[in-house]
Order: structure tokens, then C-alpha cells, then sequence
């Protein structure tokens, strides 16, 4: 143990160097005025008054900056909720075929609608809630052959064939 | 005559007059009063200064990290209660920021290391340190210098900062107890192993 204080006298002997490391000459006449002068910008301007300007013209901002600041998870959340709609967008745009069917789909396309083509071959809906059209166009596109439609009289009626042959 | 950096320090006592004016100080710096703020500061600075320089061996950073440290207590002033000093309570905040710098900077040590002072070459037990071994004096206290920053760069910093608050700024274990949040033991305990770490790295130097 006195072997060991003993050395513990010389160690402390050695860091008293530390005690010899000075700063610059006249660097602690600056020092206080440095920190004060950051005091005062950070009073005077800053973040604080770029906040405050934000609030007079943007109030709900600072408001949803607040939420975010004070809730982590909700930020997340929101995060998220804008990759999800991104992505729904992203796929349903990818969809060749989504656009025309949804809208030759939709009950709106009526007769009344689409009055010329209607006149001669009226649309049916079947009893699923399906609108089938009759018109020309539409024959041409494979949604008529994938229900098996062939054997269904409300398409046969729809045939271009000539009546009588 | 130069003024050393690291004279050992006292906390002040709480019943003396410097004290009271302390308080007054503290006060009217907490009611936004600048010049009160500016004395405390010219107070305090050399100390703040030199336990986050001895801590990081780096001027630079030291000086970062005393401003931002005189900064956030300016503006924690009014959470500051007076169960302790003001001195104690700044140095709880020099201490934790500079630990937290260290920990995020992790293992990247650069050394810019302050001048030696005149009265380092006159120092009787820096000389026989160095005496025996290099015949230029100056340059034997350099490489001094310079091994004894990396030696306390290698302890973890509760353990240097416990040897430099007592071995180099001459804080007692109770005051360091009370900036460290914890008790006197675990002090006792820490600068009992930081000082057997250093005997170890600094042996060639120690043993001369």
C-alpha cells in the first residue's frame, strides 16, 4: 500500500504539467464577451423570431411542428401514411386496363348516356349489379369472353350478325 | 507573472460575502440582467475552461464546448433552485456536456494541446522528471506533455474526469460527489483505479 501511495505521489507530481498548459495569451479577455455576444443573437434573433414569423403567416404549421416536436410516433405515422398513398397512386397508375374498365363499368354508362349507340342494342345489367354494355366497343374487348358470356342470351341479343341468318 | 490555469480549486463557502454577491449575481443574471451574467462568467471561465480542456486535450473543443456550456446555463437559469452552488451546478453542466461530446466523438482523439507556461520549466518536480532523461529541458516537458494527454485520453471519462477534477483542478471527493451525482465511494473507487490506469500507461516516466 505505501509502495502504492508512493507511486500515486510521483503520478501526482507528473500531472501537475497539466496544471502548466495555458490558453492563448488573451484569450480569457474575449472569452465572456463571446459568450454574452451568442446570448444576445440568440435572444435577438435566431430561431426563435424565424418561428414567431412562421406563426403570424402559417399558424397551422407551427401547430403540426409543434405535434411533431412534442409526438415522435405521430410523425411516423405520418411519414407513413404519405409513403402508403404514394404507393396506392404508384400501382393504380401502373394498372393498364384499370382506367377503362372502371368507367365502362360504372352504372353511369347508360343509354342515356351513349344515346346514338344505344338506339338499336339497349344495355342490360344482370343480377349481379354489372352493367354490361352493348356497345360496339366494348364487344371487342376480352371482358366479354372472360365471364363465358357465349352462352348467355342477354349477349346474344348483342350479336352483329345479320337478323335471318 | 503568469497566472496558472488549474490552480487548485474551492467551491466557494456558502455563508462567505463572495457568496452572497454570488447569489445577488445569480439573481439578477435570472431576470435577464447581461452585465450580472458577464460577471459570473469572468468568474467562472478560467475553471469551466480548463476541466473541459483537460478533459478533451483539445483547445478547440474546449473552447466550443465552455461557450455552449455558459450558454445552456444562462438559459437554465431559472430551473436552477440553489439546493447547490451556482459553481457546482455549472460545473454539473460543463461536466455532462463535455462527457456527452466525448461519447458521440467516441475514439477520435486529436490533440491541440495549450502552451506550457514560463513557470512549467521551473518547476522543481517537473524537472526531476525530466532531467534524467533528455538534456534539453523543453523539449523533454513537450513530450511530456504530450504522453500525459494521451494517457488520461485512454481512461473512460468518468475515471479522467474524476482524476482531473481532483489531481489536476483540486476538487475535493465530496464536491466531485455532488457535480458526478454520485457518492463519495464511487469516487474514492474511480480515482483509485484512474490513478493505477495512468501509473501504468506513464510508467517509463514515473519510475525515473
Amino acid at each position: 500500500m505505501n509502495e502504492s501511495n508512493k507511486n500515486f505521489d510521483e503520478l501526482k507530481r507528473l500531472l501537475k504539467l497539466k496544471r502548466h498548459e495555458v490558453p492563448p495569451p488573451g484569450y480569457f479577455q474575449n472569452f465572456s464577451g463571446e459568450v454574452i455576444g451568442r446570448i444576445r443573437a440568440g435572444e435577438a434573433g435566431g430561431s426563435q423570431s424565424f418561428m414567431d414569423r412562421l406563426n403570424g403567416q402559417a399558424p397551422w404549421l407551427v401547430s403540426l411542428l409543434h405535434i411533431f416536436e412534442t409526438k415522435p410516433g405521430v410523425i411516423g405515422g405520418f411519414a407513413t401514411s404519405l409513403c402508403l398513398v404514394l404507393l396506392i397512386g404508384v400501382v393504380l397508375a401502373d394498372r393498364p386496363d384499370s382506367m377503362p374498365t372502371s368507367v365502362l363499368a360504372t352504372p353511369e354508362a347508360t343509354p342515356e348516356a351513349t344515346p346514338a349507340l344505344a338506339s338499336g342494342v339497349p344495355a342490360v345489367t344482370d343480377n349481379s349489379g354489372i352493367a354490361v354494355s352493348t356497345n360496339p366497343v366494348i364487344s371487342l374487348q376480352p371482358v366479354a369472353t372472360l365471364f363465358g358470356q357465349q352462352q348467355n342470351p342477354l349477349f346474344q341479343s348483342a350479336s352483329f350478325a345479320p337478323v335471318g341468318q | 507573472m503568469t497566472m496558472l490555469m488549474s490552480e487548485p480549486a474551492t467551491l466557494p463557502d456558502a455563508n462567505a460575502p463572495a457568496s452572497v454577491l454570488e447569489g445577488d449575481l445569480v439573481r439578477r443574471a435570472r431576470h435577464g440582467d447581461l452585465r450580472a451574467y458577464d460577471e459570473l462568467v469572468k468568474r467562472y471561465q478560467e475553471r469551466i475552461y480548463a476541466t473541459i480542456y483537460h478533459m478533451t486535450s483539445n483547445h478547440e473543443d474546449a473552447n466550443d464546448l465552455a461557450q455552449e456550456s455558459f450558454i445552456k446555463a444562462y438559459s437554465a437559469l431559472k430551473s436552477f433552485k440553489g439546493g447547490s452552488s451556482f459553481y457546482t451546478w455549472l460545473y454539473r453542466i460543463a461536466v455532462n456536456k463535455t462527457i456527452n461530446f466525448l461519447k458521440q466523438r467516441k475514439n477520435k482523439h486529436h490533440l491541440s494541446l495549450d502552451d506550457l507556461d514560463f513557470n512549467a520549466e521551473h518547476d522543481p518536480d517537473l524537472v526531476a522528471l525530466v532531467s534524467d532523461k533528455t538534456p534539453q529541458r523543453d523539449a523533454g516537458l513537450s513530450e511530456l506533455q504530450k504522453k500525459l494527454n494521451e494517457a488520461l485520453l485512454k481512461l473512460s471519462e468518468p475515471h479522467r474526469m474524476v482524476v482531473v477534477l481532483h489531481d489536476v483542478q483540486g476538487v475535493s471527493h465530496d464536491e466531485i460527489a455532488e457535480i458526478a451525482g454520485c457518492n463519495i465511494g464511487t469516487v474514492r473507487s474511480r480515482l483509485f483505479y484512474a490513478r493505477q490506469q495512468l501509473q501504468g500507461f506513464l510508467a517509463e516516466y514515473i519510475k525515473s
